[in-house]
């Protein structure tokens, strides 16, 4: 089917009725464009948490009374599982051992994995007590908790092991060079609410940090 | 044209759910409302003062399961406010590590506390009627607001020779005139935290406010994108007619 | 297919475009079916409502999309996860009232664009398989969107998926295992609801290739006109693009603010409060009545008193409706000149109309002789006024071609031009 007819002669259109015509359709064309984004953004937005999920990420409080030392219990929040280990005096004493962090990627906690109040060689609030976001950084498995001595060969003093891919982290969750992990484990924002009860996912009065802040979960 | 709006009308007129009003039925009242219209909205006192009466008188029977009290910012409550009126309810919790459930102060991730644990109980405790859930009843009863109002306000006493059934009471705007509900508010069943004069009008009219937004929390922000979105389209609109004029002139043999 | 449009233009100077058409040709079939196909230059805006359905469809494909991502079909969630969608996920309420409020206008459009083609005789050879698809069409719709409204699991939902699935038990020996295996179980229930959210979302990809073939039929002899007659020549014709581009564009723009005004003003206005109460399968509501699409074919099955028999005629209706072109004897398509049948045309939209307004009522007093004289009328109207006007009717002459036709009404108009390159 080639039978169309064309539009009349020439002279009908001036200059201008043609520009006109061009900057009507232009115009709708671009209003159309615009309407086409903002009718889109809705629907993208809408896949995003929404207020029930983000509210049952509020803060929970963890009764800390129960755990023994050497001892650690694992809690869920936000979905992902933090690690509350109670750290004897003798697993202390191997985080500052000059030979141990001598084998960390970062002894020093430099990159960001943790709140300013969990950025010292314990990488906690109370030295006892570690709080961190069980979830390796190599590609999310839940490490191991391996306290004891040896337990993962000779040399280990304790700490984390990965059984996905073999990372390893000390007892204050900081990462070993030689792995596939690349950072230490985050800590969660937490305080103490008293010496017996930990908020995890609330920072104290003086801070505002965000897990999301950290340069890898 | 004429045959196009004509035909328009009537589609219109059977489309919307025919609900048979019996002509003897007295109408229904008009309070005005803030919401109504296209510019409407919440009255923030109102709400408030709507959710204080929900809280003292209404949720002794009635559950309003779809609501938590994180939405009850929208109210202007702060987040310390509203933590306080959660914890004044007590929800279960758990289980604990011995397997229990255990009551805990609610918090405001949790939903509103429902005042009896299933609708059995609820059944038992009144008669074997049910409270209904007020989450959604100004949506779902045909008068909406004005129907929430009119209930409220139109408990009376029976007109003489009509026989009201056992542990009824008559009301002149519920269908049948019989309802299971004692009045549930006069004058002065609450003492509002504004100091606002809670005759039984002013809290009917309230608490239908805050039932209204409950029902839908999300109608301001409905209306103000609706503005938004029919003034681009009107615009837009008018350009593609013009488009369309210019691209047909040759055709329809003008300029 | 050579690179060329017929016209002898290439389709672009692009070496992209000529790449990619030479192995997919995309861009030819864009040429020729919008640069190129040939539109009758008298469509009137009636002609509109075949790209408003199209359009609507993909709305409501994606808000339904977006909308599947939330909902829970499961009884004890489901109506929760609705009001979990337009309380808590963002622009959720949006996306819910635009697929609820798409629904009506989806079928508003569809039937303007049926009565459309019964008054212009669009269904006359040799569109008749082209109308027949459209029925197709129309059913599978009746279908998708009778298992959508029963998803968000309300009064309404449960007890109108009750009622209708319930009409099956009407057919002689195997009805009530007919309902039983629809139901997947005793009543209405869990596995139901689960294989209704399946095929709702499964049928609009069916409307999707039937709506493909619909446009194939359409475009082997092009569209209809109001005047009714064939496009003879040249003068007759216009490209689709830029004149029914931008025509459907206006119309969408008109379209979308009555589709804006309900969705943000008015969103519940065509709906049942009874829906906004979780589905209770011992509390059955006072008056069932489906969504207004559904009234004039409620009010059928209702109006004979007879279970089966109201199937029968309910179902009828819409296989009548695939008939149509062979019931219709007239010579003629359209009715502007079919003096009789004009009138008698505007008499079956005032009965469709009264047959909804009686669906939408009790079956009691008044209503019940008014279903059935109008349901008598609708096939009255099909099966002897149609026919019997076709044979009886003098025709008023019709014009010479669409050109003259034209021409008669806008002296100005230009006259045909010889078949030059197409326009920049």
């Amino acid at each position: 089917m080639t039978d169309t007819v064309q539009p009349g002669p020439a002279d009908v259109h001036s200059h201008e009725g043609e520009s006109r015509r061009d900057f009507l359709t232009l115009t709708a064309g671009a209003m159309a464009g615009i309407g086409v984004i903002c009718t889109a953004w809705p629907f993208i937005d809408s896949m995003q948490p929404a207020q029930d999920t983000l509210a049952a990420g509020a803060p929970i409080d963890v009764d800390i009374s129960k755990v023994a030392p050497g001892q650690q219990i694992v809690v869920l929040w936000r979905s992902h599982p933090v690690f509350i280990a109670h750290r004897t005096a003798d697993e202390l004493k191997t985080l500052q051992d000059p030979k141990e962090t001598a084998q960390l990627r970062d002894p020093n906690s430099e990159v960001l994995q943790q709140p300013d109040y969990a950025k010292n060689w314990h990488r906690s609030v109370k030295p006892e007590i570690l709080v961190v976001v069980g979830i390796c950084t190599h590609l999310g498995c839940i490490p191991e908790f391996q306290p004891q001595p040896g337990s993962e060969g000779p040399g280990w003093l304790g700490g984390y092991f990965c059984p996905c891919h073999g990372s390893r982290y000390d007892l204050a969750a900081r990462v070993f060079q030689g792995v596939p992990a690349p950072y230490n484990l985050p800590v969660p924002p937490h305080h103490y609410l008293n010496d017996t009860t930990i908020r995890i996912g609330e920072d104290p009065p003086n801070s505002t940090f965000d897990l999301n802040d950290v340069e890898q979960i | 044209m004429r045959r196009l709006a004509l035909a328009a009308a009537a589609a219109l007129a059977f489309a919307m759910p025919a609900f048979a009003q019996d002509e003897s039925e007295p109408p229904l009242p008009h309070p005005s409302w803030s919401f109504d219209g296209i510019f409407g909205t919440f009255d923030r006192a109102a709400l408030q003062r709507g959710f204080e009466i929900y809280d003292q008188v209404c949720s002794n029977c009635h559950s309003m399961n779809l609501l938590h009290y994180r939405d009850l910012s929208a109210l202007g409550y702060s987040e310390d406010q509203i933590k306080a009126i959660a914890a004044q309810k007590q929800t279960t919790g758990g289980p604990n590590d011995q397997g229990e459930m255990f009551q805990r102060p609610a918090q405001p991730a949790d939903a509103f506390v429902a005042p009896y644990p299933n609708e059995q109980a609820a059944r038992a405790a009144h008669n074997g009627a049910l409270p209904p859930d007020l989450s959604l009843i100004v949506k779902a009863r045909a008068g909406g607001a004005d129907y929430v109002y009119g209930i409220l306000t139109g408990f009376e006493n029976p007109p003489s020779g009509f026989k009201m059934n056992d542990g009824m009471q008559y009301d002149e705007f519920f269908p049948g005139h019989q309802i299971a509900m004692p009045q549930p508010l006069t004058d002065d069943s609450v003492t509002f935290a504004d100091g606002t004069k809670a005759t039984l009008p002013q809290e009917a009219h309230d608490v239908t406010t805050f039932l209204a937004w409950a029902a839908e929390p999300k109608m301001e922000e409905r209306k103000e994108t609706g503005a938004k979105v029919l003034l681009f389209l009107l615009v837009m609109t008018g350009v593609l007619y013009a488009a369309k004029r210019k691209i047909w002139a040759d055709i329809h043999g003008h300029a | 297919m050579a690179n060329q449009a017929t016209h002898g233009k290439p389709v672009s100077q692009s070496k992209i475009v000529r790449w990619i058409d030479h192995r997919l040709p995309m861009f030819t079939f864009m040429q020729h079916e919008l640069n190129e196909y040939p539109t009758p230059r008298n469509l009137s805006y009636w002609w509109n409502f075949g790209s408003l359905a199209g359009i609507t469809l993909v709305i409501m494909m994606t808000t339904g999309i977006f909308l599947a991502m939330q909902y829970d079909p499961n009884v004890n969630d489901a109506f929760n996860s609705v009001e979990r969608i337009m309380r808590d996920v963002p622009w959720g309420w949006l996306i819910r009232y635009i697929h609820m409020n798409g629904a009506s206008l989806f079928f508003i459009v569809v039937y303007i664009h049926i009565f459309r083609g019964l008054y212009f005789g669009s269904y006359k050879e040799p569109r008749e398989l082209l109308w027949m698809l459209g029925v197709v069409i129309l059913l599978l719709m009746m279908a998708t969107a009778f298992m959508g409204y029963v998803l968000p699991w309300g009064q309404m939902s449960y007890w109108g998926a009750t009622v209708i699935t319930n009409l099956f038990s009407a057919f002689p020996g195997v009805g009530s295992d007919i309902v039983t295996w629809l139901w997947g179980g005793f009543a209405v229930g869990n596995p139901t609801l689960n294989r209704f959210f399946s095929l709702h979302y499964l049928l609009p990809f069916i409307i999707v290739g039937v709506v493909i073939l619909h446009l194939i039929a359409l475009h082997q002899h092009g569209s209809n006109n109001p005047l009714g007659i064939d496009r003879k020549g040249p003068q007759d014709s216009i490209p689709f693009h830029p004149y029914y581009t931008i025509k459907d564009s206006f119309g969408l723009g008109v379209f979308l603010i009555i589709y804006a005004l309900l969705v943000f003003y008015w969103p519940n206005l065509l709906g049942d409060p009874q829906n906004y109460i979780q589905a209770n399968p011992l509390q059955t509501p006072p008056e069932i009545v489906p969504e207004w699409y559904f009234l004039p074919f409620y009010a059928i099955l209702r109006s004979i008193p007879n279970k089966l028999l109201g199937v029968c005629a309910m179902f009828g209706s819409i296989i009548t409706l695939f008939l149509v072109p062979w019931l219709d004897t007239s010579r003629v398509r359209s009715a502007f000149f079919r003096p009789v049948y004009k009138w008698v045309f505007w008499v079956l939209v005032f009965d469709c109309l009264v047959l909804g307004w009686v669906g939408a009522h009790r079956p009691e007093g008044i209503y019940v002789i008014e279903g059935r004289l109008a349901t008598i009328y609708f096939y009255l109207h099909f099966y002897i006024l149609m026919p019997l006007i076709g044979i009886f009717e003098r025709p008023l002459p019709l014009p010479t071609s669409i050109a003259e036709a034209v021409l008669k009404k806008h002296p100005a108009a230009p006259a045909p031009a010889s078949a030059a390159m197409g326009r920049h």
